[in-house]
């Protein structure tokens, strides 16, 4: 049975109310869904893969149906260590996002632009923060987060799976399921 | 205006005013420069290169604007207020009104000590000592003028004033409305936060006799457990020492060191040890209260506060101004320790008692008849918290014998959880808190041992639990031995740099050998504990930077220790020079850290600095390797501090809670134009490496911050051999970190001297068969590209008399 991921949408740190438009939760089959529609996603991987080194299996299984990875703060040591490098490059959160939110970028491999940003394994006020720079300075990228958090500056997310680290694998391992389609 | 004489004769109807009397016959060599005193609009032609360079970044942590009656306003996207702002600019907006709270902080705290100075000592000499002659190094800069006592300060306290008002002014609805002048008044008001703590300090260095630039000022204890329960605890807490240095002079003139131990929280802590220790001046300081700094203790940073309540370490408290919990009053008032407010900024609804009888006040505070009192009057003040803590001692032994709570009452919390994660939906470092309670329930005290340095005392568990599980008290009970055994040594704040010690290092630091100059400053309560803030200042000092810090920092890197048992400052040095560590002093010596970048501009090279801020910026931009990190600031002082930084030039990286200041300043490196620069020889332009990338940065873990502090010291001016050392600490800390070696390590080599020996041969085939770039095997050399030429290669040929700026008017020979 799926899990249910549109339960518990309620700010991780609960004053993190922005305004109006607040974020909707998704199931993982739309969640999937969308990031498979995408013709230029990027999953975005922070540190607290770390914390949760499973996580980065994930991350290598969606890099290997072709969503290009970006790796955070020192993530890359966790790719490099499990031998996945191909689509994984080395940039900070916070100068990757300031390119994401000028629409003349040409993107991490020159390439072009993405219209599909995904969040996972950052840590959520700093996620959260860069979420609302895109929010507001570039509205042509889609914001999604396969995070444990409720993610209220993101267009799509999970609700809150931060006290259920085994609904959260599952929830990942069938958006990744969907990926492999 | 040199003394004559006119005479007035067959005016009718003329009224002559004299306003302040100019003193243009002065000793000081420098002609005065172009921008003496300069108001919102005079630097803005400096900022708009620094602010289209490095690209403003916002992060908005909230969609709407409530600030006027039209609103609540949305401004999500590229919708605007009713009253016509956007997005961009409220956010600029709010920057700005951070960045004013900060400098009204450091400013406010400056005027009240020339008030309190100049009552208290009459005016004095503004004497720095034979060893620093360029001695208030940004009241120079910025103003143009050189104070000689101690008075001359107030009108550069004026000058602030007249310019917060007008920036204060500029955020009123139906005001500014581009976001980019937003942040050119933002960084006027950095720079205005950075003036405001040279005279806060140098105002407190003369009047205190403080260190003036002494590498070895003393070590003094640090930590909680040097405060002795067998005396009566007097805490004296925030940034201004003025009641807390009464205090300290009444404990000595009644010789009461045997009865009374006086430990500061915040910044009065790294004030309180700074008293006495200075090179002897004034007379009444000396005389009286020489080395009287090290009898005081430092209780802590204030991220410690709340845990050192918990842990009982107080029998009375004084407060000051800034950064103080405001419910500190509540706190105390609960374990029967009377609070004394000694400034107005911090009255707590308290009765002002200042001119009532001290007899009377401290027999109301030890009976407990009142829970406290506002005393303005720092004299009174510190006899009162003196006697008052001596006096409440026994009163209150019930409470500070029993201040933890029993094994019985633990238990019965720890069981109560229900592990419902409230706690840990609300804790800003994300510490797993059920986890840990649960742990404690079933006996296990570890988890509460490990995350008490990482929790920041902010109670938001606390008041979300249903149950009312104290948490705070389980840390305090689970951490007595911790507590007893916080026992530390730190370095006293030595003041400003010494210009003999710019001297011996302004050329390797402009040329590189001396890979740069770190500034560890702010709060250190994020991510993961105090413990980083000495992870970083002992990676960088190991690897021969320069390593400065201040304020809670320098308290927190206090309390770790090598395998000797040594804490940092027994270690290394105290001087301004490689493999050396300062403490400058409190948060408001943090301009002399700015001070320290200006005297390599005018001791070093010879530039005046005399009311010519935007050069001396530039040249620190280009030429001085410097970066600030602020690693858990907390307050809008760290949102000052570090836009002071930025438009001198120094670069700044924030950790990941430092997206609440909600903008940032990043470079491009796919914009080859954003880069160019003026070579100052002959004014023509060249397109530079990336060099500072970004003036201000969120890293998203310590190793990012590492790795991003060391790329953010390189400059254009530095030559071969420093460009070489910078690269291989850049590549060294990324392999030690990340496993690999950074992807943009290419952009920062113009010459084949510059690789790293360790990877060199590696690097070159890299340069070769991945970039295409030409490599001469026979000379091993790099091949620069013709300009002009499309073919890859390094940005610029390295050129070691080249002279880089951006600014026109330094232009030499025009090409």
């Amino acid at each position: 049975m799926a899990v249910d991921t549109t339960k518990n949408a309620v700010p991780f740190e609960m004053a993190q109310i922005p305004g109006p438009e607040m974020a909707k939760t998704y199931n993982t089959k739309v969640i999937g869904s969308i990031i498979k529609k995408a013709k230029r996603p990027l999953l975005v991987v922070g540190a607290e893969l770390f914390e949760d080194p499973v996580m980065f299996d994930k991350a290598i299984e969606i890099g290997k149906t072709g969503v290009p990875i970006a790796a955070t703060a020192h993530t890359i040591k966790g790719f490099i260590e499990r031998g996945y490098t191909d689509n994984v490059t080395m940039i900070g959160l916070h100068p990757l996002t300031n390119y994401l939110r000028f629409k003349d970028w040409e993107g991490l491999d020159g390439e072009g632009h993405y219209d599909e940003v995904i969040f996972m394994g950052i840590f959520y006020k700093f996620a959260s923060a860069m979420f609302s720079a895109l929010k507001n300075f570039n509205r042509d990228i889609k914001r999604v987060s396969i995070d444990r958090y409720y993610h209220v500056n993101a267009n799509m997310t999970f609700g809150n799976l931060a006290f259920d680290q085994d609904a959260y694998h599952e929830a990942v391992d069938e958006v990744i399921a969907i990926l492999k389609k | 205006m040199e003394k004559s004489s006119f005479a007035v004769e067959d005016m009718q109807n003329v009224q002559i005013n004299i306003g302040e009397i100019v003193k243009e016959v002065e000793e000081w060599d420098q002609p005065m420069g172009p921008f003496p005193t300069p108001s919102i609009a005079t630097l803005r032609e400096w900022d708009f290169k620094l602010l289209n360079r490095y690209k403003v970044f916002y992060a908005p942590i909230c969609d709407r604007c409530t600030l006027c009656t039209y609103g609540p306003c949305d401004l999500t996207g590229d919708k605007r207020g009713a009253c016509g702002l956007d997005q961009a600019a409220q956010q600029g907006r709010i920057v700005l009104l951070a960045v004013l709270m900060g400098c009204t902080a450091h400013c406010a705290h400056g005027r009240h000590l020339y008030h309190w100075t100049l009552d208290k000592f009459g005016d004095l000499p503004f004497e720095m000592g034979d060893e620093i002659l360029v001695d208030a190094p940004l009241t120079r800069t910025v103003t143009g003028m050189k104070p000689k006592t101690l008075k001359e300060f107030g009108p550069v306290l004026s000058y602030i004033e007249e310019e917060v008002a007008q920036l204060l002014a500029c955020t009123h609805v139906g005001q500014e409305g581009s976001y980019m002048d937003f942040e050119s008044k933002a960084l006027h008001a950095g720079m205005l936060d950075s003036l405001g703590k040279e005279v806060s300090d140098m105002i407190q260095i003369v009047a205190y006799d403080m260190p003036r630039g002494d590498a070895d000022a003393p070590l003094v204890e640090c930590g909680m457990g040097t405060l002795d329960k067998d005396k009566a605890i007097l805490i004296t807490y925030g940034h201004n020492l003025a009641g807390s240095a009464e205090a300290m002079f009444y404990t000595e003139d009644n010789n009461l060191w045997g009865q009374v131990d006086i430990g500061g929280v915040c910044c009065t802590a790294i004030d309180n040890t700074r008293i006495g220790e200075g090179l002897g001046y004034p007379k009444e300081i000396s005389e009286k209260y020489k080395d009287v700094g090290t009898k005081g203790k430092v209780a802590g940073a204030m991220g410690w506060w709340r845990k050192m309540v918990r842990a009982g370490v107080m029998d009375c408290v004084m407060v000051d101004e800034q950064c103080v919990y405001t419910d500190a009053l509540q706190e105390c008032s609960a374990r029967k320790v009377p609070l004394i407010a000694t400034n107005e900024k911090i009255m707590l609804g308290l009765p002002d008692r200042t001119n009532d009888p001290v007899d009377e006040i401290v027999d109301d505070l030890v009976n407990f008849r009142i829970p406290g009192v506002a005393i303005i009057d720092p004299i009174k003040a510190g006899e009162v918290g003196v006697r008052t803590a001596i006096g409440v001692k026994p009163n209150r032994a019930d409470v500070r014998d029993n201040i933890f709570i029993t094994e019985d009452e633990f238990k019965k919390y720890a069981e109560s959880c229900t592990y419902c994660h409230s706690c840990q939906f609300v804790c800003p470092p994300h510490i797993k808190i059920g986890d840990v309670v649960q742990a404690a329930a079933e006996g296990n005290l570890e988890p509460l041992s490990s995350t008490y340095e990482i929790c920041v005392g902010c109670r938001r568990c606390e008041q979300v639990c249903p149950q009312d599980i104290p948490i705070l008290s389980l840390y305090a009970y689970a951490n007595q031995e911790y507590i007893a055994n916080h026992k530390f040594k730190m370095r006293a704040g030595r003041g400003p740099v010494k210009d003999t010690e710019i001297r011996r290092v302004g050329a390797p630091l402009v040329l590189g050998t001396i890979p740069g100059v770190i500034a560890i400053i702010g709060c250190a309560n994020y991510p993961n504990g105090t413990k980083e803030c000495y992870d970083i200042a002992r990676e960088f000092v190991d690897r021969g930077y320069i390593v400065t810090t201040t304020g809670c920092m320098a308290m927190d890197m206090s309390l770790y220790t090598d395998e000797e048992g040594k804490t940092i400052w027994e270690q290394f040095p105290g001087g301004f020079d490689g493999r050396n560590i300062c403490n400058i002093g409190s948060c408001v010596s943090n301009a002399h850290i700015h001070g320290a970048a200006i005297k390599v501009a005018t001791i070093f090279a010879g530039r005046n600095e005399r009311a010519n801020y935007d050069d001396i910026a530039d040249y620190v931009l280009s030429k001085v390797g410097a970066c600030g990190v602020a690693w858990g600031a907390m307050s809008q002082k760290a949102a000052s501090i570090a836009t002071g930084f930025n438009r001198l030039g120094v670069p700044a990286v924030v950790e990941p809670h430092g997206v609440m200041y909600r903008r940032a300043f990043l470079g491009r490196t796919d914009k080859k134009e954003d880069w160019e620069v003026i070579d100052a020889r002959d004014g023509s332009r060249v397109y530079c490496e990336p060099a500072p990338e970004h003036l201000l940065y969120v890293a998203e873990s310590v190793e990012e911050c590492l790795l991003m502090m060391a790329k953010l010291c390189f400059r254009p001016s530095d030559n071969n051999t420093g460009r070489m050392i910078k690269l291989t600490h850049y590549c060294d800390i990324c392999m030690k970190y990340f496993g690999c070696m950074p992807p943009d390590w290419p952009l920062y080599v113009r010459h084949a001297s510059e690789l790293p020996l360790k990877w060199k041969e590696d690097m070159m085939k890299e340069l070769e068969e991945k970039y295409g770039w030409e490599i001469d095997w026979k000379r091993k050399a790099i091949v620069v590209p013709e300009p002009g030429s499309d073919k890859p290669g390094p940005i610029r040929k390295m050129d070691v008399s080249f002279d880089p700026t951006n600014i026109e008017r330094k232009i030499r020979v025009k090409k």
